[in-house]
């Protein structure tokens, strides 16, 4: 029998309405418009796991990320977690106890840390609000503990977040992800603003925690990289859709999708093994007015006029007319 | 021998702050010969804006060029009035930052902004401007530029807006280019087209390009030699490959093992322990020391000078670590 995953998302949908003002629609005579961020996505994160987005700046990896820990209501469809759909007014306790076990961890962890608080005071807020501690005197131990565990000095929690640098801020986020017990942590490009040398500290870091707490994660970055060093399963992302989903090996060495080929084609060498990288073509198209059929058309090498009628849907891992026809689509 | 179109040296760049003077670069050479591009890499700190900005002159108070020499083509610049220096930026010296904003007025249609400029430097009229501009948006890859030209910043995309920045830096044909991070915001397929643009236009006009980036994988493939830098000098200079692939500096090889890639598999990273020195709290002897796990006695002591390696290297490549001095050769792996 295989294990229940512990997130199952579900033909997950957001739509944003980026209409004019209304009096500008009255008198431009202008139509509402509507953006689809996230368009109708399906996939389960295993338990212990850490599952990848990638995609382009857009592609509508953030928008999954707050919809799954439950920053932005959905649209359309599901996130269930152990079994519990996280929107299910009837099942309100259920769901709280649920997010305790969820936390998120941002790109710029300065903006997500109280700049007033000294650190000790934010590590601690969690196990004081959840009551995971029987004392302060306990309180102070578990976040002494936290600070150390993440390679920081208990000393350091009487300092405030702007005393640190950016790496060690990180560092700090986690610990207060950590305060919680979570056990699933959504992180939205946690080294993104880093320098190498210290990415590669928090990297490090995370996979420690993971194989020490059985961590679950869900890891969004645009480079890819980072994700083939950190993901079990990775999921691409395009004008908010999957086009593809596979285990980090096989995505990297048989990439299937044309876009997940332009990506991976896309990514400098830095072993300088001569190969040459292919001319990617264009942009990511307007989000507010998508490309008809598959939205990658205008783009792709390998497009026929299927492409251009109707929208690939996603099986057995690919979303690609010309790879579920089996036209070749190599270069 | 040709002159490099940039040479430096022993360049110094001091800011004065209440707590005292702060070298933010400590005594760095280096050259750029026509059509070369030198990619500079380091710890986010280390100096690489400043010394860009140096080079242009927009070094501004509380800081100071304390020291040294900058020569454009052999001629001095480093010591020229800030009107002279005006002229010569966007002229002789193009720039691209990171944020193509800065560089784009949000009010000024594109076409404006680049016929003022190419006017500035260049004896055109008003009509001959303006198809020099079409030809160069062309230059740069953007589609339709006899339309596009008409059109505002906000119109155009990141990848397109940083084409417009190249443009612009291109416009009077300037023998030196300092980019700044200048594919750092955009997504890795842009990115590639931008790269590919800088190295070509770079190879047509024998440009020499100044290449600041965190991103080593991007100058593994645009770059010709390599600078790493770090706490305001220079660790390690050399041809790419040889600094790449080969890195001799502890720091250096710190660095390039701690870039996940898409070719290897590793279970952890590289990691180098700790975080580069404040510039006022710089250790004394090698500024790496207190991070280095080859650190030996001299390294707390001395300050190493770039010397060219023991070990068998490029006739251009300089490393600045006591390991590689002949006098410790027996310390070498
Ligand atoms: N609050 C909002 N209102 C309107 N549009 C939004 C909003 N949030 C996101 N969007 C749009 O939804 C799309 C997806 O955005 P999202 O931030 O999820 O992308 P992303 O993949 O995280 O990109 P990046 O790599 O740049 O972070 C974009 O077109 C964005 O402009
Ligand atoms: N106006 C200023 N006043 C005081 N110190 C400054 C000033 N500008 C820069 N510095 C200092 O000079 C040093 C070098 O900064 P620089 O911007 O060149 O770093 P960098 O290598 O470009 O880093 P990054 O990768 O983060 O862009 C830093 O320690 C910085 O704090
Ligand atoms: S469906 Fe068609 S256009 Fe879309 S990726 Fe596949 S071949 Fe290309
Ligand atoms: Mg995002
Ligand atoms: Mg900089």
């Amino acid at each position: 029998m295989t294990e229940k995953p512990l997130v199952e998302i579900r033909d997950l949908k957001r739509t944003f309405d980026v209409s004019k003002p209304w009096l500008n629609r009255v008198i431009e005579g202008a139509p509402k418009q509507f953006l689809k961020a996230v368009d109708g996505i399906t996939f389960d994160i295993r338990r212990g796991e850490t599952f990848a987005l990638v995609g382009e700046s857009g592609s509508g990896k953030s928008t999954v990320a707050r919809m799954v820990v439950g920053l932005l209501p959905a649209s359309g469809g599901e996130v269930i977690i152990d079994g519990v759909p996280i929107a299910d007014t009837s099942r309100a306790a259920e769901v709280r106890r649920l997010r305790r076990r969820i936390q998120m961890i941002f790109q710029d962890p300065y903006a997500s840390l109280n700049p007033r608080w000294r650190v000790e005071r934010i590590i601690a807020e969690p196990i004081r609000a959840l009551r995971l501690a029987e004392s302060e005197r306990e309180v102070a131990d578990r976040v002494g503990e936290l600070l150390s565990l993440v390679g920081l000095h208990p000393a350091d929690g009487r300092k405030y977040p702007h005393e640190f640098s950016g790496g060690q801020r990180q560092r700090i986020a986690i610990a207060r992800a950590l305060a919680s017990k979570a056990e699933f942590i959504v992180c939205d490009e946690p080294t993104s603003a880093l320098d190498v040398s210290v990415q590669a500290q928090i990297l490090n870091l995370m996979r420690d925690l993971q194989d020490r707490f059985g961590l679950t994660y869900l890891f969004i970055s645009h480079n890819l990289a980072v994700v083939r060093h950190m993901a079990s399963r990775i999921g691409v992302m395009y004008l908010g859709r999957i086009v593809e989903i596979a285990d980090g090996k096989t995505l990297f060495a048989r990439p299937r999708h044309p876009y997940t080929r332009m990506l991976l084609n896309a990514v400098p060498d830095i072993a300088m093994t001569g190969r040459m990288r292919e001319a990617v073509k264009g942009e990511i198209p307007n989000p507010i007015n998508p490309p008809s059929g598959c939205t990658f058309h205008p783009r792709c090498p390998f497009v026929f006029d299927r492409c251009r009628r109707e929208a690939p849907p996603l099986e057995e891992g690919v979303a690609c007319h010309a790879v579920r026809e089996g036209r070749p689509v190599a270069a | 021998m040709t002159e490099p179109v940039l040479s430096v040296r022993d360049l110094r760049v001091e800011f004065a702050t209440r707590r005292g003077i702060l070298k933010a670069i400590d005594g760095i050479s280096f050259d750029i010969a026509e059509g070369e591009v030198l990619g500079v890499v380091g710890e986010s700190g280390a100096g690489k804006s400043v010394t860009g900005s140096a080079v242009i002159g927009l070094i501004e108070p509380p800081g100071r060029i304390a020291g040294g020499e900058i020569r454009l083509a052999g001629e001095r610049i480093d010591n020229l009035s800030p009107q002279a220096m005006r002229h010569i930026r966007g002229k002789r010296i193009g720039m691209i930052f990171q944020d193509p904003l800065t560089s784009l007025n949000p009010l000024y249609r594109v076409g404006d902004q680049l016929t003022e400029t190419i006017r500035t430097h260049l004896d055109l009229s008003p009509r001959q401007a303006r198809e020099r501009a079409i030809e160069l948006l062309a230059e740069v890859g953007i589609p339709a530029p006899e339309k596009r030209i008409d059109g505002y910043p906000h119109e155009f995309s990141g990848g397109m807006r940083q084409r417009v920045v190249i443009a612009l830096a291109l416009c009077a044909e300037p023998d030196l280019v300092i980019a700044d991070e200048p594919t750092t915001a955009l997504d890795v397929s842009v990115q590639a087209q931008i790269i590919a643009l800088i190295k070509r236009l770079c190879a047509e006009r024998g440009t020499a390009v100044m290449l600041v980036t965190h991103d080593m994988g991007v100058i593994a493939e645009t770059a010709d030699r390599v600078a790493v830098m770090y706490a305001g000098r220079i660790a390690e200079i050399g041809p790419v490959a040889d600094v790449v692939k080969h890195p001799l500096h502890p720091y250096a090889r710190g660095l390039m093992g701690a870039i996940p890639s898409l070719e290897t598999d590793a279970d952890r990273l590289v990691q180098i322990p700790g975080a580069m020195p404040r510039l006022s709290a710089i250790p004394p002897g090698c500024a790496f020391n207190p991070r280095c796990d080859r650190t030996f006695a001299r390294c707390r002591l001395d300050r190493p000078e770039p010397i060219v390696p023991a070990a068998p290297a490029d006739a251009g490549h300089r490393v600045a670590c006591h390991l590689y001095d002949s006098a410790e050769a027996e310390a070498l792996p």
